[in-house]
């Protein structure tokens, strides 16, 4: 993943029970990662370990996730889930150092399964479709209409919205927004797509937003209950 | 193409309002948030931003809901 950041929120008011407490790992951390670091029979017995607790990762993600993939055989999501797996161990292995202890071992593990399988089925999704058109997608935003129930409000906020989009961004910013906003682009998808990462898409996304907002505070539109904001 | 109704749109355009961390941060520290999480702490005041940008950022949404229930599943 990139090392694209956003800017650093301030922080709320530190709850020192859980920030001031020195990391002391439970006993099945510990044993994993004395394990993985030493040589020999003992490193690869707990490699096939971890690839197991990593592939029932994979598949979980991968259970969850197939209702919305049901043109997929099973045989296909058995591979993907094995291949998941192999690429997280591989993530897992070359970022041990990274483990600091504030979680368990297995839980800080499976994070890098899910990312694997999560990614590939969004890409296994997109495989075959193009990215529409910014000018499709233009119009599509164009003909939103807010519901019959809705007030005035949420046309006079489109309209704002629209207006936004159209003279405040960048024409890249404009791309990425309409595609992960308005077309449901998965980001990973997009970054692929567009020869980038993840983080540094969403930094754009976050960038474009913000201009959004200025540009909707400038005249005076507010968000309202309509979009349930505090 | 999926067609989404103009709410869903508009909060897809805006994002969150709160201050946010980005997606490195987040994965970085999603195991420790889960965990918090699942032990009833109040996980945002440890990692301020990340609910935020949970919010904000699909994937990453979907990942923290498959994480907090397969660690809640393996406890």
């Amino acid at each position: 993943m990139s090392t694209v950041t956003l800017p650093v929120v301030e922080p709320g008011a530190p709850d020192l029970a859980l920030t001031q407490r020195p990391p002391s790992l439970d006993d099945e951390s510990r044993a994993w990662l004395d394990d993985l670091r030493t040589e020999g029979r003992t490193k690869d017995e707990a490699i096939a370990r971890l690839h197991a607790l990593l592939l029932r990762a994979a598949r979980f993600e991968i259970a969850r996730r197939r209702v919305t993939m049901p043109y997929l055989r099973g045989d296909e999501l058995d591979d993907l889930a094995a291949e998941a797996a192999d690429d997280a161990v591989v993530s897992v292995l070359r970022r041990l150092d990274d483990f600091r202890g504030l979680s368990r071992f297995s839980t800080w593990a499976y994070k890098f399964a899910l990312l694997e399988a999560a990614v590939k089925l969004r890409k296994r999704a997109w495989q075959s479709r193009e990215i529409p058109l910014e000018d499709e997608t233009w119009n599509r935003l164009a003909s939103a209409r807010p519901g019959p129930d809705d007030q005035a409000e949420p046309g006079v906020l489109l309209d704002a919205v629209r207006e936004g989009i159209a003279n405040g961004l960048t024409p890249h910013q404009r791309r990425v927004l309409l595609a992960l906003a308005v077309d449901g682009v998965p980001i990973d998808v997009l970054a692929d797509r567009l020869g980038s990462t993840r983080g540094a898409l969403y930094k754009t996304l976050h960038d474009a937003r913000r201009k959004l907002r200025a540009h909707l505070a400038e005249r005076g539109v507010a968000l309202g209950q309509w979009l349930e904001e505090s | 193409m999926e067609r989404r109704e103009p709410r869903e749109m508009l909060r897809g355009l805006l994002g969150p309002a709160a201050p946010e961390v980005g997606c490195d941060t987040c994965f970085a520290e999603l195991d420790r948030f889960v965990e918090l999480e699942l032990a009833g702490h109040d996980a945002e005041v440890a990692l301020p931003g990340l609910r935020a940008h949970l919010d904000g950022c699909p994937a990453c949404r979907e990942e923290h809901e498959s994480l907090l229930a397969l660690a809640a599943e393996r406890r």
